[in-house]
């Protein structure tokens, strides 16, 4: 009872404070943030009903000010963040407005199904999708001329390029990294919760980390603990033909490397293309806001095709608005329209609030795995029974 | 010191206040399981009115026959208590009844009634969440508490989902109190008299040795008038009580009685529950006192005034009663006035440490004392308090070794490998950042030695550079293919090192980044240790013919002495916890074997949300330190007293 009258305090004072504005915190930094403002300025001139106003917060310090802040009102109306913690938000309580009484169909089928998806947890929609990542295949063009895109012809012209003597390979990817993993996981119809209970030790999970054993052990395409500094060095030293790596990454290639873009190829034997993790940005309303309607009108502007549009064309985001890729100078782009050929063959990354738990187990399981201490079903049954034990320490019945 | 002869005011004035405090305490105590038992019964109702409610819905809903929903309700509104009656299909966000609502139903809800609908939403996926689990971990009915009024919203449930929810608001009656607070004054004032009559009849104190007899008199009097008080005023708590319970099932079997007409007179096909469906917990589990007509058929859990709350009642009433009886306050008060000015000075220091260390600290303790994890941090400590089973969890478990197929495995989650882990840590660190600093120190020391200032500026510098840079490039150094290390090994022939696959050797990235940053801090003390030793004591010591060694071991160390042992304790204490090393270097790999404590419950907190139990982990760390810091603050003396 205390507790409650205490927050309410809070509230109270934050509310004198308060004036008839609407904060939108986010992350975004050079032409991210000059976009983002540009479209709040072009909002805020489109309607006199409320004035919206952007804080931007150090990206990692954002997730943890969100968490402390919002549930005791003291938070923004709208912020911007990826859907990886969306699921703890929800638990947690207090702090992400749930949406569906606003949302409409068009409204709902405006967004590329993946990303919307993102935004879903336990059937319930928390967010407006912004714009999203994923990997994809980065070829340095003077090494390949045609990018592969099956399995088959990957392992042959990545054999054809390695050369480890050299320090020479074909492919790099973090592949011991299980989020770059997950695109084969999801290739042959594996995932980390089912259901939301743990499934790491899955079939398909121990089919997708054989596969992987095969690339690594018998073709000899992957260098040994590839770290992302490694990568980098790799690729920009010409010692790397083909990266699966994401927007990310592009920032990092040294101008002299002429590199193109594909998506990841098909797995003939999982009959699937590579199916990466999807992380999706989108924008949030807090559930102390006070202007949770005039917030719900912002964000569908937003991400609406103006405002995502202005995002992509300005700041290189890859929109969440299915529409904006029908606008001739977006379908033409090179870079977004391979990104948006992957997302049809990709899996939106599991919002669940047990999903950080999953992290240190699955990272120890790859490691065990590269190293040859275990094998994928033993590495993968150990880090089942570790995830199970945390999870069942957490979730408790009434 | 205290004065003998003047000990039986204060004894009085003692004893009156803590008779008022306890009783007031007991009184307070018994208020409060009363009204949680008023407040519980009073919900018990409210849901078994709900789900009854919702059950005839159901019904009607599935037999198509949404027409009759008014029919059905309003018998139930004649109800007093019942107030508001409100049913929502989620499809649609259709709201299909409403007793106050005059315009046509159904309607759409109206965007100022989002909160309704995201509440049976959430009633949908808590129960959906549950089902997925296969825990009762989620509110399946939601109950809020307004004042004088209850609002319950039960869900209406087809083929196991929820598509919508009955919601209903009631009045509720006020709580009666059990006693007065005019009761507890009498009944402190009546022991005051006594203990002023009993007291003059025993007579005043004459020597030394019977300065305890007012104290002892106050103390027994205490302890009689809690137990007289308890006893007389039990009774009263308790058919309040019973009468709380009893209203459960009147109300149980007026709602089947209604039902049952409801159904004969609307002509439905419509059986009353066959099992009790409707007196059930937030989770929609039945809770067993009652059957499915509403008989009682096990008695009601009654746990009263627990015998705990009565020994922490009277134990706080006999503090006061020590503090003020024995004199301890007149000396309290005697000191704050003779010395104002100093703690007028010292207040904003006080405040300050008050919020910034007090506060989280004891917040910190508070939470080690629950099972805090992310689901529950918006529940008050009370209602997810634990005692001592966190500590005991960790305490307790001796599960380091298990036996399987492969020999012996070791568990590298458990607290004492952690802990046996942080000491060796601790200990090899400080020894090797002592040992190099010390040679390092004695090389600098050298007379005439070329190029010293610039040697001293390049041996500082690891400890001028944040610590998480150098954590990070020796990371980068350990590298399996292309770190340094293993290209300087295979320049030699050797084979590469997998460094963090191993426990000794993803252990020793740590320690070597660790010295690495740790002997320039002990160079440094030892230099200044070593400058002040006077040169004489060395030209006494070659006149009578000393060895270099014999010159180290019987001046130099002993003299560095006062110097070193600050140094190291301090470093003790920093190595402990030297949190950023482990989570950077070797990140606990392989398997979390090499994880320091502090980086431990670091992953407990934030990778694992269970706050609760980190709290606990933090703890046990701080009385490792304290006892630590005691037997050093020990040593020190001694070697202060040496010196």
């Amino acid at each position: 009872m205390n507790w409650t009258r205490l927050s309410l305090f809070f509230c109270l004072v934050g509310s004198l404070f308060a004036q008839d504005k609407l904060v939108v915190w986010h992350a975004y930094r050079g032409a991210e943030r000059i976009a983002f403002e540009k479209l709040v300025d072009q909002y805020n001139q489109t309607q006199p009903a409320i004035t919206v106003s952007t804080l931007a917060v150090p990206y990692d310090a954002l997730a943890d000010k969100i968490t402390a802040a919002v549930p005791r009102g003291k938070g923004p109306d709208v912020f911007i963040f990826a859907q990886d913690r969306l699921g703890g938000w929800v638990e947690s309580g207090q702090t992400v407005e749930p949406l569906d009484f606003f949302l409409e169909d068009e409204t709902r089928e405006s967004f590329l199904p993946v990303t919307l998806q993102a935004m879903t947890y336990k059937d319930s929609v928390y967010g407006l999708p912004f714009n999203y990542k994923m990997i994809v295949m980065i070829y340095n063009k003077k090494l390949i001329q045609k990018p592969p895109t099956t399995s088959t012809e990957l392992v042959t012209v990545a054999q054809q390029l390695t050369k480890p003597d050299a320090g020479q390979f074909g492919l790099a990817y973090s592949f011991n990294d299980f989020f770059y993993h997950a695109a084969l996981m999801n290739a042959f119809g594996g995932g980390v919760f089912s259901q939301s209970k743990p499934s790491l030790n899955s079939k398909p999970n121990i089919e997708a980390l054989n596969y992987l054993m095969k690339w690594f052990r018998q073709d000899k395409i992957l260098p040994e603990d590839p770290s992302v500094a490694l990568i980098t060095s790799l690729f920009n030293e010409g010692k790397a033909a083909m990266v699966f790596s994401g927007p990310w990454f592009l920032g990092e290639i040294e101008s002299g490397i002429d590199y193109g873009l594909a998506p990841l190829p098909y797995i003939e034997e999982a009959k699937s293309p590579m199916k990466p993790w999807v992380t999706v940005e989108g924008m949030f309303i807090t559930a102390p806001s006070k202007h949770k309607e005039e917030a719900y009108a912002f964000i569908q502007y937003a991400t609406s095709k103006t405002g995502a549009g202005l995002m992509a064309r300005e700041a290189f985001q890859l929109p969440a608005n299915a529409a904006i890729y029908q606008e001739k100078d977006i379908a033409e782009n090179p870079t977004l329209s391979v990104f948006r050929k992957q997302l049809d063959a990709s899996v939106a990354m599991p919002n669940l609030a047990e999903m950080t738990m999953m992290w240190s187990p699955a990272t120890t399981a790859m490691n065990t795995l590269c190293r040859g201490t275990d094998t994928p079903q033993e590495a993968m049954d150990a880090a089942q029974a570790k995830l199970v034990e945390a999870i069942g320490k957490l979730r408790k019945a009434q | 010191m205290i004065r003998i002869q003047s000990l039986s005011l204060p004894n009085l004035v003692g004893l009156l206040l803590a008779a008022l405090l306890a009783l007031g305490l007991i009184r307070w105590f018994g208020n409060q399981t009363l009204k949680a038992d008023q407040h519980a019964a009073q919900v018990r109702r409210a849901v078994i009115s709900a789900q009854a409610l919702a059950e005839g819905v159901e019904g009607l809903l599935d037999q198509d026959q949404g027409e009759h929903l008014a029919d059905w309700i309003t018998p139930w509104l004649q109800k007093p208590e019942l107030e508001q009656v409100r049913i929502l299909r989620l499809s649609g966000a259709q709201l299909l009844y409403d007793n106050r609502e005059t315009a046509s139903l159904p309607r759409r809800l109206n965007k100022d009634e989002k909160d309704f609908f995201d509440q049976a939403n959430r009633l949908k996926s808590a129960r959906q969440s549950n089902i997925d689990e296969g825990l009762k971990r989620k509110d399946e009915i939601e109950i809020s508490v307004l004042p004088h009024q209850l609002q319950v919203c039960a869900p209406l449930v087809r083929e196991d989902k929820v598509v919508g929810c009955v919601w209903a608001r009631l009045n509720t009656v006020p709580a009666n109190p059990w006693l007065s607070t005019l009761q507890v004054v009498f009944y402190a004032l009546v022991a005051a008299l006594l203990f002023g009559l009993l007291h003059g009849l025993l007579g005043q104190p004459k020597s030394a040795g019977k300065a305890w007899k007012p104290f002892g008199l106050a103390s027994a009097l205490l302890l009689v008038l809690v137990g007289v008080f308890v006893v007389l005023n039990q009774a009263a708590l308790n058919s309040q009580r019973q009468k709380a319970s009893d209203s459960v099932h009147q109300t149980y079997q007026s709602e089947y009685d209604q039902f049952v007409q409801g159904v004969a007179q609307l002509g439905l096909a419509l059986d009353p529950p066959a099992e009790n469906r409707w007196d059930v917990d937030s989770v929609l589990r039945p809770i067993g006192t009652l059957d499915a007509q509403g008989h009682l058929v096990s008695p009601e859990l009654s746990s009263g005034l627990s015998f705990r709350n009565l020994v922490l009642c009277f134990v706080a009433g006999w503090l006061i009663l020590i503090f003020v009886g024995l004199g301890y306050a007149q000396r309290l008060v005697r000191t704050l006035r003779e010395n104002r000015e100093a703690y007028l000075f010292v207040s904003p220091a006080i405040l300050a440490m008050l919020v910034l260390v007090f506060f989280p600290f004891l917040f910190g303790v508070l939470l080690s004392f629950t099972d805090s994890t992310i689901y529950n941090t918006d529940k008050a400590p009370s209602e997810i308090w634990i005692g001592l089973q966190n500590f005991k969890e960790i305490l307790f478990d001796f599960d380091i070794m298990t036996r399987t197929s492969d020999g012996m495995v070791i568990n590298f989650d458990n607290f004492y490998w952690t802990l046996g882990v942080t000491i060796a840590w601790t200990v090899i660190n400080v020894f090797f950042g002592v040992t190099t600093g010390l040679i390092l120190a004695l090389i600098l020391n050298t007379k005439n030695f070329a190029f010293k200032r610039i040697y001293r500026v390049f041996l500082i510098l690891p400890w001028a550079i944040p610590n998480y840079i150098t954590a990070l490039i020796w990371k980068g150094m350990f590298h399996r293919q292309f770190g340094v290390i293993n290209q300087v090994i295979q320049m030699f022939g050797g084979e590469p090192v997998a460094w963090f696959d191993g426990v000794f050797s993803s252990f020793m990235t740590g320690v070597m980044t660790n010295s690495w940053l740790s002997f320039p801090f002990m160079m440094v003390m030892c230099l200044g240790g070593l400058q002040a030793i006077s040169s004489d004591m060395y030209e006494a010591a070659r006149l009578d013919g000393a060895s270099r060694w014999q010159q180290f071991r019987f001046i130099t160390l002993p003299s560095l002495k006062i110097v070193l042992i600050p140094a190291i304790i301090i470093s003790v204490v920093w190595t402990f916890n030297m949190f950023n090393i482990i989570f950077l270097v070797s990140a606990g790999e392989p398997g979390g074997a090499t994880e320091i404590l502090i980086t431990k419950a670091y992953r407990i907190a934030f990778e694992q949300y269970r706050y609760g139990y980190a709290a606990a982990y933090s703890m046990v760390i701080f009385f490792i330190l304290l006892v630590y810091g005691y037997f050093q603050v020990k040593v020190s003396k001694a070697t202060e007293a040496h010196v």
